[in-house]
């Protein structure tokens, strides 16, 4: 049953051609849907470009429904796949931040790699202000350690949260998702017309 | 802002997100976790600092446990799939002829400028993602994906921070009104 | 970009279908789950490899070293009139409920499932199998075996050799005169005045997979 040990099975050479395999798609799908471009992102939330918005959610619907099919049928094991633990403060603290570097930076990690990669300065610009980023978390870290460690709820899902079924929640977000869509499309025509 | 012209190149973003949800769920199946970004950059930029001034590194917990000593910080499955990530990137670009030098930027800003506001959110962009513990691919993405209740918090407040300054700095990215 | 497309409300459907088919499908249950995992696990049982001595479990209760957890999964008359010290009383139907606690074991956690003879035991360690996969064994021979061993004239008219060598039928063999639970002293041996006793030692304290992922 999946998922498998990589390392045993590939040794450990092996395992990172696997993951250089898996981000060369990732990269590959990203370039391909226009992410490496900071206009395209940030448009997004102009409502003037929906792409974050649905390649985002289509992702997570159609990885979320592939998931929990196979766990569904003993072709994949659960327990075995990682799952990130909550920690709500600082997850939402972050996020808010994250929100704030993307619209006036216009990409997200992943896609400043993507925009770096078809040599934009900007993507540029964006990668170096990251590794600064980082750096000054690691350099203060201490300080906002109690922060960092606050909100923990383990390994907490929607279903546990909202007590249903995992089956009813994919339903729901798949629903959310759709709903999502045409509500944002809406959206965009109200605010620019048809002309787009 | 011309996406317009180039966006009929680009792939329809539903088939997009499609083949990215059936690559998130093959990560999972294969490897046992989802994609990340965030924390390859991170490794590297400690493997940078531990080549620059190790002796900070052994000394600050945070980041000891990644690089301190004998650990080498590039030997993590992450740092791999930044490698490949860049290297999807660049072929898919190189494939359509968009590899070019060039500056993305809103028409009412100069370069300049562009460069120091993507300089400055990124800079927010890595401390937001330490904080959150991953970034919208390792957090929304993938926790999302296996429902994580974290990540479903995160990936709204991203949105409401991006949302939320938006018409402030409207000037970075929308055409003259 | 006004109406969806033929090739975009089509998948609208199909995800809506896939969806609704999984709500009602729904996700493996503990037994089913095993199901699964018998293929890898089965053999285990098969060969032995997951049952210890009652020895080896003496031994382990006197190790600093190991974070010892021990399920009990008999009824509760049974656990009343004895148990083995620091052993948890467990229903088959609430051994899901541990799941997070079976997760959040340390690396040198081993956990052993004891009931009277192996039968409640084996189904309980599929079933804890199946809910986390601890490290985790059954007691061989059950509590009937340990007490040949182990219990003390005094407090039990029948005893040593014999008795709980019955045929195994689930039902605890030896009788107290009082329900002392674990103040009997066979719920915890001296390892130093009981007579050594050989045994093959089975337990392996496993080192997890590196279980992180993520940008963590």
């Amino acid at each position: 049953m999946a998922p498998f040990d990589l390392v045993a099975l590939f040794g450990t050479t092996g395992s990172y051609l696997v993951y250089i395999a898996i981000g060369f798609a990732f990269g590959f799908i990203l370039e391909s849907s226009g992410f490496g471009d900071s206009r395209l992102l940030a448009a997004q939330f102009y409502f003037r470009e929906l792409r974050v918005l649905k390649v985002m959610f289509s992702a997570i619907v159609v990885a979320m429904i592939l998931i929990f099919w196979s766990t569904a049928l003993g072709l994949l094991d659960y327990d075995e796949i990682w799952v990130k633990p909550t920690y709500l403060w600082p997850g939402i603290a972050g996020g808010l931040i994250m929100g704030v570097g993307f619209i006036l930076g216009g990409y997200c990690p992943g896609t400043s790699l993507v925009s770096v990669a078809t040599l934009k300065l900007d993507g540029a610009f964006f990668l170096l202000g990251i590794i600064v980023g980082v750096i000054l978390f690691g350099e203060t870290a201490g300080l906002i350690n109690t922060f960092w460690n606050s909100g923990y709820l383990g390994i907490f899902t929607l279903p546990e949260l909202l007590h249903l079924e995992t089956g009813v929640v994919v339903l729901l977000v798949t629903c959310l998702a759709l709903a999502m869509f045409a509500g944002f499309e809406w959206l965009r025509r109200k605010i620019y017309g048809k002309a787009q | 802002m011309n996406g317009l012209a180039e966006k009929v190149k680009y792939w329809n973003p539903y088939l997009g997100g499609a083949l990215l949800g059936l690559l998130l769920f093959l990560s999972f199946f294969v490897t046992s976790h989802g994609l990340g970004a965030s924390g390859g950059v991170h490794r590297i930029a400690v493997a940078i600092e531990d080549l620059v001034i190790p002796e900070h590194v052994d000394k600050t917990p945070y980041i000891a446990r990644m690089a301190g000593g004998d650990r080498d910080p590039l030997a993590h499955w992450l740092v791999w799939e930044v490698a490949g990530i860049m290297l999807g990137g660049f072929v898919s670009g190189l494939l359509r002829g968009r590899v070019k030098v060039q500056t993305y930027r809103g028409p009412q800003i100069t370069p300049r400028t562009r460069w120091a506001f993507a300089f400055i959110g990124g800079a927010l962009m890595g401390y937001g993602a330490r904080l959150a513990r991953g970034c919208t691919s390792g957090q929304a993405l993938s926790g999302g994906a296996v429902m994580s209740v974290g990540s479903w918090a995160f990936m709204f407040a991203v949105f409401a921070g991006g949302y939320g300054l938006a018409w402030f700095v409207r000037r970075l990215w929308q055409p003259e009104a | 970009m006004n109406a969806p497309s033929l090739p975009e409300t089509l998948g609208a459907v199909v995800i809506l279908l896939a969806s609704a088919a999984l709500a009602l499908y729904g996700q493996p249950d503990l037994d089913q789950k095993w199901e699964f995992l018998a293929a890898k696990l089965e053999p285990r049982l098969a060969e032995r490899s997951v049952y210890i001595d009652p020895a080896e479990l003496l031994h382990l209760m006197n190790d600093d070293y190991i974070h010892l957890v021990i399920y009990d999964v008999r009824v509760e008359s049974d656990w009343n009139e004895f148990h083995l010290v620091d052993s948890g009383h467990i229903a088959m139907e609430d051994l899901a409920t541990e799941r997070e606690r079976l997760h959040a074991l340390p690396e040198n956690a081993v956990v052993v499932v004891v009931s009277n003879d192996e039968i409640l035991a084996t189904r309980a360690w599929k079933r804890l199998m199946a809910v986390a996969k601890p490290n985790a064994y059954i007691l061989e021979g059950g509590l009937n075996l340990w007490l040949n061993i182990y219990g003390v004239p005094e407090e039990e008219t029948d005893r040593h050799g014999k008795a709980g060598m019955g045929k195994p039928d689930g039902t605890l063999r030896h009788s107290f005169k009082l329900a002392l639970g674990d103040r009997h002293a066979a719920a915890q041996p001296d390892e130093h005045l009981v007579p050594h006793r050989e045994y093959t030692a089975r337990v392996k304290l496993l080192k997890k997979l590196a279980r992180a992922g993520g940008c963590d």
